[in-house]
């Protein structure tokens, strides 16, 4: 197993321009100290809205395609918004980062999240994907247009997450606007 | 930006509170509607789901598994450049706290909430006791500023709602008291 650190290094170059929602804690920070960039809505709070919040995105901008980046816990707290996103299809790819830990607290077991990509096909997802490795995770090609979710199995950090976002909220939001209406 | 095209209503047929709350939103730019439904807010809903006639163009509406699930759409949205509304029982503000304190609140996406109040009279279902007698007091104690619904003066209520919001710095709440 690669580690989760590689593997958002890994999706931010595979999908280079697109607009990006990371999930709070540790995910929001590697995102930050690996690819700080405008299109980055950081969320710092709110567990388990990333994936919704990605959807109000993408439903505004049906133009951009949106990466969610999710963790396990945050997957596992909100569910019941796959059949939600998946009813109105929008260009987004939902990367559910499985180290098997709520490691921003402390590394505590979360509930076992069983298969989210069943999970996401059953709740009506064009595609998902199940990867354990970095040559898995790039050759995986979702097609555009349509909604996918990628679940990585990866190790965890063992280590502190970076520093924290050192933008306000407002400054993340104000930048985050501005590429979006682009 | 989404353009949105209101039809009016055809002459000589009065619009339902319920038709004016949802037109005096959209006159006012906005563009989304999302929540969980409450039977107090049961005309709303129908006009939302074009039960009655289509709903306008440039109108969006998408029912949401949960409350704090629709202000994360609604977020999303409003950080994109959208403008949409939540609705909710006054029982979903539960659920929304974490994301109105963690999100809403602290980046300044101050979405518009409309929010129905079972209990309000201390006369209803014992499961709409407690939030409903707490209502005003849990809005209060997290800045939500809250006017109620006038279902004579639709598009005053929405004005005065939206005044409350002081262009963007504070989250608005439209209070229904009454089935619409």
């Amino acid at each position: 197993m690669f580690g989760i650190q590689d593997a958002i290094r890994e999706v931010t170059e595979k999908f280079p321009t697109s607009l990006y929602v990371s999930t709070c804690g540790f995910i929001t920070r590697d995102l930050y100290n690996t690819a700080d960039r405008p299109q980055n809505l950081y969320l710092v709070g709110s567990m388990g809205m990333a994936a919704p919040v990605g959807l109000g995105v993408a439903l505004a901008r049906p133009d951009k395609h949106v990466v969610v980046l999710d963790g396990d816990g945050s997957f596992a707290m909100n569910l019941s918004v796959l059949p939600l996103i998946a009813e109105h299809a929008p260009d987004l790819v939902h990367v559910v980062l499985d180290n098997g830990l709520h490691e921003s607290t402390g590394g505590q077991r979360p509930v076992r999240i069983g298969d989210p990509a069943a999970l996401a096909l059953a709740a009506g997802y064009s595609a998902a994907f199940s990867v354990d490795s970095a040559e898995g995770l790039a050759a995986v090609r979702p097609e555009r247009g349509v909604t996918s979710l990628v679940h990585v199995k990866c190790a965890p950090r063992g280590a502190h997450a970076g520093r924290r976002v050192q933008w306000t909220p407002q400054q993340v939001v104000e930048r985050f606007r501005a590429e979006a209406v682009a | 930006m989404t353009v949105t095209q209101i039809e009016p209503a055809p002459a000589g047929q009065l619009e339902t509170p319920a038709q004016q709350l949802v037109r005096a939103f959209a006159e006012r730019g906005f563009t989304h509607f999302t929540g969980v439904p409450c039977s107090l807010l049961k005309g709303v809903f129908n006009v939302l789901e074009g039960k009655q006639a289509p709903l306008a163009d440039g109108l969006t509406y998408l029912p949401a598994p949960r409350e704090d699930s629709a202000l994360g759409v609604a977020s999303g949205l409003a950080a994109a450049g959208a403008r949409p509304v939540v609705l909710m029982q006054n029982s979903g503000l539960g659920y929304s706290l974490n994301v109105l304190t963690s999100l809403n609140l602290i980046y300044d996406l101050h979405v518009p909430l409309i929010v129905s109040w079972r209990g309000h009279d201390g006369n209803d279902a014992v499961e709409h006791d407690v939030i409903g007698r707490e209502l005003t007091n849990l809005l209060d104690v997290f800045d939500l500023k809250h006017t109620v619904f006038d279902p004579e003066k639709p598009y005053a209520s929405v004005d005065r709602c939206l005044a409350k919001a002081e262009d963007g710095r504070f989250t608005p709440v439209l209070i229904v008291k009454e089935g619409i």
